[in-house]
């Protein structure tokens, strides 16, 4: 019933495309989380997966942060029934080379957090952009 | 401090049932705290009803509800808030327009509008109400101190059971500290006056942990953390207790599986009580390696 009370608009997920691009920094990863549990929800990421689509996205933003620049771009969408997160950071650039294959011990400083969104999402891509990485990850909607 | 029985929650864990007091000392705290609920509220599927400071304009109210990006360029994300407002999932009243046709409060008028609004929400098809409202309206309608008080006592009947959640939004500078601790005690929950922080409290055995733990405030994690394992005993036993953690990221996470295998070598034994992600994620992490520790899921 709630469906049939809602108006179309341009800003339904249902129709895909961009939700959400901002800047960020260190002091927005909150806000940050907050909108990108609600774009989840709005999607209709299964309950199960929303903290994950969370966690991952806070990773990789978090990771532009402390390696890319100090600051990123995150753009969220939905698209091909996924939901998608976009981070492009101004970092002097790395690859999917630097993610281990097996958890790192507990005497390693870094590489748990790729690590974990790898294991946590149904697709993640690394690649150079026109400034520092571009890092995407989605998460297949049920 | 909230007596006991009073829980301090993030403004992200209220739930349907849920009345929460907050405070608040300026413009910072005061939008993104309300910016959360509402949000989540109209993504949840309930109706959110906002009741700004009288004198707050709406246009001020939904620029803070919206993430205009950097540019100024309403992103689909403003466009939900647009059309959540056009649709009546998002209601921006006031305190006297609640209560009308009566000009004077009383807590039997407003309870019962309440009421009447939260049934409405459900007929209308949506999962309920939530409620945010700004104590402004107390000065602005000459309602006494006390009858607030009693109001916030003896309202129980508006969320047991029932699909309405609320947030009574306090301004520090506003209120005295008399009215504002008789305020926090009157609430079942208290609100975390910010997003983003992390607070811990400390017992003998017991370290309790609310908030977010992320890159900001992981130097304060592993402080807090570490202390309490140094201060445990030989042999002796600790409990982290992070059911109101509502995000523990993954280097926060990391750095508490290091630190219960630095203090494993020295006998002591840890037990972490968290929800059933955080549990899931700490294992992950290869919490199941440490033989000192258990992991107990525990219930929002």
């Amino acid at each position: 019933m709630l469906e049939e009370l809602r108006e179309p608009s341009a800003g339904d997920p249902a129709a895909e495309g961009c939700w959400l691009e901002r800047d960020f920094a260190e002091g927005d990863l909150p806000r940050l989380r907050v909108l990108t549990e609600e774009f989840a929800m709005w999607a209709g990421l299964a309950a199960a997966h929303r903290g994950e689509f969370v966690l991952a996205v806070n990773e990789v933003a978090s990771n532009a942060i402390v390696h890319g620049g100090g600051r990123g771009r995150l753009m969220l969408r939905r698209t091909d029934g996924e939901v998608q997160c976009r981070v492009t950071d101004r970092g002097p650039g790395f690859d999917a080379a630097v993610i281990p294959e097996l958890l790192p011990g507990l005497d390693s400083r870094c590489g748990r957090g790729l690590w974990l969104v790898r294991l946590v999402t149904d697709h993640l891509t690394i690649v150079p952009g026109p400034v520092g990485t571009v890092v995407t990850l989605a998460i297949r909607l049920p | 401090m909230p007596a006991a029985d009073v829980r301090v929650v993030p403004v992200q864990r209220m739930r349907p049932g849920d009345h929460a007091f907050v405070s608040y000392d300026g413009d910072d705290t005061r939008w993104d705290v309300l910016a959360a609920f509402a949000r989540l509220g109209l993504a949840a599927g309930e109706r959110v009803m906002v009741f700004a400071a009288p004198g707050v304009p709406d246009p001020e109210v939904l620029a803070h509800l919206g993430p205009a990006d950097d540019a100024g360029r309403p992103g689909d994300a403003d466009a939900w808030v647009r059309s959540a407002r056009r649709s009546g999932q998002l209601v921006l009243s006031s305190m006297r327009e609640l209560i009308s046709p009566e000009r004077e409060f009383t807590a039997v008028r407003q309870q019962g509008r309440l009421t009447e609004e939260t049934d409405r929400a459900v007929r209308d098809g949506y999962a309920g109400l939530r409620a945010y409202i700004d104590m402004h309206w107390v000065r602005d309608m000459g309602a006494p101190i006390d009858a607030m008080v009693h109001r916030e006592t003896h309202a129980d009947h508006l969320f047991a059971g029932r699909p309405y959640a609320e947030v009574c939004a306090y301004d520090r500078r506003w209120f005295t500290g008399d009215v504002l601790d008789a305020m926090a005690q009157a609430h079942p929950r208290n609100l975390l006056t910010r997003l983003g922080a992390l607070y811990a409290t400390r017992t003998e055995g017991l370290l309790r942990l609310l908030g977010e733990a992320d890159l900001s405030t992981r130097e304060r994690f592993q402080g807090v953390v570490g202390d309490a394992l140094r201060r445990t005993a030989e042999g002796g036993r600790l409990v982290l207790a992070l059911r109101d953690l509502h995000f523990l990221d993954v280097g926060c996470a990391a750095e508490l599986l290091t630190l219960v295998a630095a203090a494993g070598e020295r006998g002591v034994r840890v037990e972490v009580r968290c929800s059933a992600f955080h549990l899931a994620l700490l294992r992950r992490l290869g919490a199941a390696t440490l033989p000192g520790l258990t992991l107990i899921g525990v219930s929002g």
